[in-house]
């Protein structure tokens, strides 16, 4: 006599999500990037992190098998390969929120590259926060060292934080995790066309979730390996990241000149300095001399005077003294912000340009935070306070960008 | 004898005041031409940027450009508007194209063995192409200048502005070269000068960029070498070998 198989193996998986459902609330895991190799760790962490919890774990080109007693249905989902190697991409958004949309999920978490190295912690707070605290988008702040998420402190921090007034350490995020009517938005925006980009779109979700009045949650989560961009070169990584940031604040004027934006926590004092040697920042302080040297001219197209005035007092002080003042920096961010929309120059000479900039403000920081995580963090803390005190600045100058600007 | 020289001053007279007479009309048939053709030229210009802002054209462009093009439209632009760089152009290929109908009207209105269009045509048209040339060759120089200084200095090239300089220098000669061939001025002696000026500027470039990557080859040549490693000198304090720099992760 044969057995006939269980109801719920011949469900298909749309069915089981439904049953699932009406039970609690299942949780759908995207992996578009995961191996085979760091699957049995991850789902292992899953686990540990989401007892009892209904979990569907959706993975391109994966066989999709129901439930074999741990909680855990594999689905297949077309995900296109992510070729950036680190970052989500606008097809990685669109490719979870049309899941979740299918299957009407109420939570989704996108997992990046290298998910394997997330502490079963993080993945429980990043559930958490969309299942019970009803965040709309909630995305992890990792432990960065001194050295880490550079960009991240200069720039996109920073600029995420005075202009949509969402104070999110990494809003170019690994990993995420978002609400249905969050993934209903991110679809939208992921869907409108981009074909002339050479590489993938990148999409800013923080940005989205807050000129949607949506929740945006950070929550702590540890430490996680950091995945190695595919592109190695900094110049064309820098303008990449930098470029789709500005065009995405670009599309957002309207909104972030009238949105208050909120002061990030800064700790009362600066933390006592370590007895760390600092770092040697001298070949650094040399390549913004030659930068300053040669680049005078483009710089002055974007630049008022008083910047430029700034630079030449940072490119002629000794090494040991090198530092990018945090107002000074908050400027000149916002000057090539609005150079990149009044199109001043060619936007990839912009870019360029920018890039020894960026890495000036970088060799200050690393003077300044002396190796030490803490430092750092408060050195980050002083940059992204200093552009919201220029926020007026900005706003002023987008829309009256010719008005004297000594 | 002062009857001959009356008759050659009135014959003279006569001959001026004919040809004066033939070329009037002429001049006057080039400044209507002149004037109706620009007068059309802003009507065109007018409806095509009407129909280009109705089409949102700027923000359609700008929409679709990518970040790391090399250049666009809008970057040639007066302005950067896409539009009014079209809506110009209009406005100048019809005045230009009444300065041609009126040099051909001038022209129709001389004798029959006249040789003012023939020459004056075709040596306009030639003019026009060499102010092109200098035109495009100015820009692609800058653009070129531009792009070297930047991608050189992003490299930590300490002779940046000098390679820019050069290729800058090199593309406004060969331009100059080009228009001024297209002129036929100069002939053969254009030809020499361009190829010593241009082959003196490609020397130079050679020379600053070989001395001044002197040791960078060196190093390189070096590292290609299997050399036997060097025991390292015994040291008193053997904790205070320098310790591996953290590497940066911008990303």
């Amino acid at each position: 006599m044969s057995t006939s198989p269980p109801i719920t193996e011949s469900l298909p998986p749309s069915a089981l999500f439904a049953e699932a459902r009406r039970d609690s609330t299942p949780l759908l895991i995207c992996l578009p990037t995961v191996t085979a190799d760091e699957l049995q760790s991850l789902r292992d962490h899953i686990l540990t992190a989401l007892p009892g919890q209904p979990l569907f774990l959706a993975i391109p080109g994966a066989a999709a098998s129901p439930d074999t007693g741990d909680g855990i249905t594999l689905l297949d989902y077309a995900a296109p390969h992510n070729r950036t190697g680190w970052a989500l991409t606008a097809a990685d958004y669109l490719a979870a929120a049309q899941l979740a949309a299918e299957y009407d999920a109420p939570a989704t978490l996108l997992l990046g590259a290298e998910a394997a190295s997330i502490s079963p912690s993080a993945l429980q707070q990043l559930a958490d926060a969309v299942l019970n605290q009803k965040a709309d988008l909630a995305l992890p702040r990792y432990d960065t060292g001194p050295h880490d998420a550079l960009v991240s402190s200069a720039l996109l921090y920073p600029l995420t934080n005075a202009l949509f007034g969402a104070p999110t350490h990494l809003p170019l995020p690994l990993d995420a995790a978002f609400s249905l009517r969050m993934a209903n938005r991110l679809a939208t925006v992921a869907r409108k066309p981009t074909t002339a980009t050479p590489t993938e779109p990148l999409l800013w979700p923080v940005a989205e979730a807050t000129i949607a009045s949506f929740t945006v949650r950070e929550v702590p989560a540890g430490p996680r390996t950091l995945p190695h961009p595919a592109e190695t070169d900094l110049n064309t990584l820098l303008a990449e990241v930098v470029g789709s940031l500005f065009t995405d604040i670009e599309a957002k004027a309207t909104f972030w000149q009238r949105a208050r934006a909120t002061l990030p926590p800064k700790p009362s004092q600066r933390p006592d300095p370590t007895t760390a040697e600092p770092e040697d920042i001298t070949e650094m302080a040399e390549t913004f001399r030659n930068a300053y040297t040669n680049l005078q001219e483009i710089w002055a197209l974007v630049l008022p005077p008083q910047s430029l005035l700034g630079l030449k007092k940072v490119a002629r002080a000794p090494a040991a003294d090198f530092a990018i003042p945090a107002d000074l920096w908050a400027r000149t961010v916002y000057d090539f912000l609005l150079a990149y929309h009044l199109r001043t120059i060619n936007r990839g000479h912009l870019l360029g340009a920018f890039t020894p900039l960026y890495l000036a403000w970088v060799a200050s920081h690393l003077r300044r935070s002396e190796g030490d995580a803490t430092l750092a963090a408060f050195h980050a803390e002083e940059t992204a306070a200093a552009f919201v005190a220029e926020k007026p600045y900005i706003v002023s100058r987008w829309r009256w960008p010719d008005r004297f600007n000594p | 004898m002062g009857q001959q020289i009356e008759s050659a001053l009135r014959q003279s007279m006569h001959r001026v005041v004919v040809v004066l007479v033939s070329f009037l009309p002429g001049v006057l048939v080039f400044l209507v031409a002149v004037v109706v053709l620009t007068a059309l030229g802003f009507l065109f210009a007018a409806i095509a940027r009407r129909i280009l802002v109705a089409l949102r054209f700027d923000e359609r462009l700008a929409s679709n450009e990518t970040t790391g093009a090399p250049s666009s439209l809008s970057d040639w632009s007066p302005s950067h508007s896409p539009t009014l760089f079209i809506t110009r152009a209009v406005l100048w290929i019809c005045v230009l194209a009444g300065i041609a109908i009126g040099i051909s009207a001038v022209d129709a209105s001389y004798s029959a063995n006249s040789q003012l269009e023939q020459f004056l045509l075709p040596y306009l048209t030639h003019v026009l192409g060499a102010i092109l040339l200098l035109f495009f060759g100015n820009l692609l120089a800058r653009f070129l200048a531009r792009s070297i200084l930047i991608g050189a200095v992003n490299a930590q090239l300490q002779y940046a502005r000098f390679l820019s300089l050069g290729v800058k220098w090199l593309v406004l000669v060969l331009a100059a070269a080009m228009a001024l061939d297209h002129l036929q001025i100069g002939g053969v002696i254009i030809e020499l000068a361009f190829g010593i000026m241009f082959g003196g500027i490609v020397l130079t470039l050679s020379l600053a960029i070989g001395l001044g990557s002197r040791d960078l080859v060196s190093r390189s040549i070096e590292k290609t070498i299997d050399k036997p490693t060097p025991k390292p000198e015994p040291t008193l304090f053997p904790d205070a070998t320098e310790a591996p720099r953290p590497k940066l992760r911008h990303f």
